[in-house]
């Protein structure tokens, strides 16, 4: 008993010490990876404001980890691509190739639990988190590099005014803030072309309803994005008028409905991102008599968009967006 | 009047009720089912819609959509419903049904493993599929309950059993193959949602075919009600019957999950609501059963039409568990003949003990075996780190590296303790129902501390994280409370046990997949969370376990040689002047403690109270404060080795260590069955 008692004591020992030395080597190893690689730039410590309150960084970051795709595309935009990246395949399915993901970019693992480890090992000098799916690692995150930190859900949801705020905080991040005005202009101008195609065509104040949908539960299931979200504040900007009302709060910006939730906009102009192997609204529902029912079926008023319109990202997203649907209405 | 004119009349107004009231039923909830949805819809166009159909759009959302969810309810649950007493009939077991045979576990496996390996043909036959899966599953029980031999509680067992090996599975494919199966996840929880016409057209001949087969048959199914050696002088004819039977249940079950998904509970409860009007004879509780399961799954569908958050959909399956639970647990506990010879029944010995081993020399042999694995297990991860920088990072060298030190270590070590918390707690509860098949995860413990946790971080946000462990807690020791106490009377008989501890997980899961829509986390963390993670461990999560460990071992340790007497029956415990009952009620409680604290650290893992305690027990035999460490030695063994192939074999994608567990434990849960059956019919 005696013995046994001693080696479970030993083994108990053991992995206390383990511990100690890991809390104690803890700090002094994170100090030393943020001092060794000084002088690169000659660029001056630059302020971020998170949703922490204020991040300093020595210098502008370049060694850039990303755990979400909307983040990660607004580096693309300003000519940054990360060093890691959650879920890469999965943004390759999901977001526009206009914002294309260079093939050096180190995959770390999903969106909702990226390895810890291999972000460290990318020896980031900043790591972007999404409040959403990493506040629960933030402390973590942090211990191996300066992180900053956006639930882009937070307040009245990630709608436009909310997109260019982070988008400009990430150009803050990297030194690039000439860069963000400049594709926030170009933004702007092409918003005023885009809308001019558009009264040109004859479909100035565009009445549409936009929906994101697939198939769950063996039954169409639709995102209708309502005024909150990026997507409804980007088409505004070229004159168009979202018709989907809801009085429920919606924090991701959008009301998950059915079919016989349609009627409700069957007036408007319905446009429809669907994935090509999840055909929702083809021939799932070539038979359905309430969607053939529907006024915008009946009077062809519906609009297709291309799977990878990503509807949660930034501005490349956006213009993306704008041309999709400027492209569909005037075909 | 004479005595059988007063029997006449009762009976007539039986028969009555249960098919007048409850058609008076169905049809209001026919009516509610259609003026609910998402549309307002007014109750005088739903008339109308009904009366004189036109082309508007109203009328077509009535016809078209909301019709087809509704009929396919009632088809549904009719056709689970006389599965469930066909079942019922042919097993003599008032716990048979579909779901409780792992039939619709089954069928909803090869479903999704089709989705994976051949979705072309699962589009095209799914029904095939659910089929095979169905018939599988049900050949599976079967044999595990013991064949002819085995009784009927075995066979519920056993059949509760292989859902969970297939629920485990299925739940790998979800999470190693998540692009494939997406539009399966929330059907897997059973979903009435229609887009048209189509489920309906493609289910309806079959379930009325089969449902019609099944009721002309109804004078042989009465047969079966007869004792053994009157069935039996009918030679032949009753072991057709048998299969025929089987046969109609399996199609009629495996056609409802190829449509709507796995649904519990209703074949459980149908026939037993007209049964228990006393009507026995087939031709009467055939076409009641079919009634009453379609009256309660429509019912259940309204009631989850009602708690439809915008974002997602409360699954009709997981309001029918809420449902359909409490019954299986008032079911088990007065409506069940329990075995003779309860004390006898429950020993603690399970299969063959080979032949002890030298205890020393194990613990050693163990325990090193345990501190090499960790030092392996640092090795791993993201990162390879060399063994070189792996000592020098140990002993805080110039090249200390930070990747191992953050994260490694604790993680590491938080699966070592919360391996260890369930390995004793498994030893413990064991102890406490005196039975060699509970632990922590099988008696619904783990599912009510789940709960509990999850209740925290989804309707109390704000508040601090000690709250996690003492929430985890409380759900575990309310769902202890509930089985401990509700057995209590049937001397906490194993199969009772058992069998209420998979009714309280029931709620407990569907509880929180209420939790799970009503705060939006569905398919990342809160899944995840669920099926047991050692992602991201932090050294708080390390304080927490540790310090569960520094104050229950202790107590454990020296209540062990009391416990050492609850290896014995009762009465000679009490013999040996025991307050048994205390006794058990102090394994437990130390027992669920330690299991409420390791699932706030880890979620919910399950099985190593199981497989640590037994394996040790084949080494060693009974001596508790043995089993104590030895268990405590191995659960910490698996758990840490689960942690490093998770983080490891996918890398940089994780594989929760609660799923590793799952695949290797559910299936050793089954061998044990089978072992004790083995042993036990010899």
């Amino acid at each position: 008993m005696k013995k046994m008692l001693n080696s479970l004591l030993l083994f108990v020992v053991f992995t206390i010490v383990l511990a100690g030395c890991g809390a104690a080597g803890d700090s002094s190893k994170t100090e030393g990876t943020a001092g060794s690689e000084q002088t690169s730039t000659t660029a001056g410590p630059v302020t971020v404001k998170d949703d922490h309150g204020e991040v300093k960084l020595d210098k502008p970051a370049e060694r850039v980890v990303v755990l979400e795709w909307t983040f990660t595309e607004d580096l693309i935009a300003l000519g940054v691509q990360p060093v890691g990246n959650a879920d890469n395949e999965n943004y390759k399915l999901w977001v526009t190739p206009e914002a294309k993901l260079a093939d050096t970019v180190t995959d770390i693992g999903t969106r909702g639990e990226p390895n810890l480890e291999a972000i460290a090992a990318l020896k980031p000098d900043l790591i972007i988190s999404n409040a959403d799916n990493n506040a629960a690692i933030y402390a973590q995150l942090k211990g191996i590099a300066p992180t900053i930190e956006f639930d882009p859900y937070k307040g009245n949801g990630y709608d436009y005014d909310r997109m260019v705020e982070i988008f400009k905080q990430v150009a803050v991040a990297t030194g690039k803030t000439e860069q963000a005005d400049k594709v926030l202009s170009e933004l702007d101008q092409h918003y005023v072309e885009a809308k001019a195609t558009l009264e040109k065509a004859g479909k100035a104040d565009f009445h549409y309803a936009l929906t994101q949908a697939f198939t769950a539960q063996n039954a169409a299931s639709l995102r209708m994005f309502k005024e909150n979200s990026v997507v409804v504040g980007t088409l505004a900007k070229i004159g168009m008028v979202n018709d989907w009302k809801s009085d429920k709060t919606e924090k991701y910006g959008f009301s998950t409905v059915g079919i016989e939730a349609l009627p409700a906009v069957q007036d408007s102009n319905f446009i429809y991102i669907t994935q090509k192997t999840d055909d929702v609204f083809g021939a799932a529902m070539k038979n359905n008599s309430v969607w053939n029912g529907l006024n915008f079926v009946k009077e062809k008023r519906t609009y297709p968009l291309d799977g990878t319109t990503w509807t949660f990202g930034g501005p490349i997203s956006s213009k993306v967006l704008v041309d999709q649907v400027v492209g569909a209405l005037t075909k | 009047m004479t005595r059988t004119g007063t029997r006449g009349l009762s009976k007539t107004w039986r028969v009555g009720s249960i098919f007048g009231g409850g058609l008076i039923v169905l049809i209001v909830l026919f009516f509610v089912s259609l003026c609910y949805g998402e549309a307002s819809i007014p109750l005088h166009t739903v008339i109308e819609a009904l009366t004189q159909r036109q082309n508007t759009l109203e009328h077509n959302m009535v016809w078209d959509l909301r019709m087809p969810r509704t009929v396919i309810g009632i088809l549904a649950g009719g056709a689970l419903a006389i599965a469930g007493a066909l079942l019922q009939a042919i097993t003599k077991n008032p716990l048979a049904a579909s779901d409780t045979l792992g039939i619709n576990a089954g069928a909803y496996f090869v479903v999704v493993l089709g989705a994976v390996m051949f979705p072309g043909l699962l589009h095209q036959a799914p029904f095939l599929f659910a089929a095979v899966g169905g018939l599988l599953a049900a050949v599976l029980a079967y044999f595990m309950g013991g064949g002819r031999a085995g009784s009927p509680i075995r066979l519920a067992l056993a059949g509760l059993i292989v859902s969970m090996v297939l629920g485990s599975f299925t739940g790998a494919l979800h999470i190693f193959y998540s692009f494939e199966t997406q539009g399966l996840f929330l059907w897997g929880s059973g979903s009435l949602v229609q887009n048209d016409w189509s489920g309906t057209t493609y289910a309806w001949p079959w379930v009325v075919g089969l449902s019609v087969i099944a009721f002309l048959l109804s004078r042989q199914f009465d047969v079966l009600d007869l004792d053994e050696s009157t069935s039996t002088s009918l030679g032949q004819k009753v072991s057709l019957t048998r299969a025929v039977g089987i046969v109609l249940a399996v199609l009629l079950s495996t056609i409802t999950v190829s449509v709507i998904g796995p649904i519990g509970f209703v074949g459980l409860v149908a026939p037993h609501l007209v049964r228990l009007s006393g009507l026995k004879m087939h031709r009467w509780v055939l076409p009641g059963s079919f009634l009453w399961g379609a009256l309660l799954l429509t019912g259940a569908d309204v009631l989850a039409k009602m708690v439809h958050q915008s974002s997602m959909d409360l699954p009709t399956g997981a309001m029918m568990a809420l449902i359909g639970a409490p019954w299986l647990i008032w079911l088990i506990l007065w409506k069940m003949k329990l075995p003779s010879g309860i004390n006898g029944q429950s020993s603690m010995n399970i299969g063959v003990r080979s032949r002890k081993l030298p205890y020393g020399r194990l613990v050693t042999l163990l325990g090193c075996g345990a501190v090499l694995l960790t030092v392996f297990s640092l090795m791993f991860g993201g990162m390879r780190i060399p063994v070189g920088d792996l000592l020098s990072g140990l002993f805080g060298g110039e090249n200390a590296n930070s990747a191992l030190l953050q994260f490694r270590i604790p993680r590491t070590l938080v699966a070592a303790g919360a391996g260890i918390a369930l390995a004793v707690s498994g030893v413990l509860i064991q102890l406490a129902v005196r039975n060699p098949l509970a632990d922590a995860s099988i008696i619904g413990v783990s599912s009510g501390a789940g709960f509990g946790a999850l209740a925290v971080i989804i309707v109390w946000p704000g508040l601090p994280v000690y709250m996690l462990p003492i929430a985890a807690i409380a759900g575990a020791t309310v769902s202890a409370a509930v089985i401990f106490f509700l057995s209590w009377n049937n001397h906490l008989n194993p199969s009772v046990v058992i069998l209420l501890g998979i009714a309280v997980s029931a709620i407990g899961a569907a509880g929180i997949q209420i939790l799970i829509i009503q705060g939006s986390l569905w398919g990342s963390t809160g899944y995840i969370w669920l099926t047991g993670s050692t992602y991201a461990r932090n050294w708080g999560q390390v304080a927490t376990i540790l310090a569960f460990l520094l104050v229950l071992l202790p107590i454990a340790w020296w209540l062990a040689r009391r416990f050492d007497l609850l290896v014995f029956d009762d009465s000679s415990a009490m013999g040996l002047g025991l307050p048994v009952r205390r006794t058990r009620l102090l394994a437990m409680a130390v027992g669920v403690l330690l299991a409420g604290g390791a699932v706030a650290c880890v979620g919910t893992v399950g099985f190593i109270g199981l497989i640590a305690p037994h394996i040790v027990r084949t080494l060693i035999g009974h001596h508790v404060r043995r089993s104590i460490v030895l268990s405590s030695i191995l659960g910490a063994v698996m758990l840490v080795l689960a942690d490093t192939i998770g983080r490891t074999v996918l890398a940089p994608t994780e594989i929760p260590s609660g799923l590793l567990i799952a695949l290797i434990g559910a299936p050793y849960f089954l061998y044990l069955m089978y072992r004790s059956n083995k042993s036990k019919s010899v």
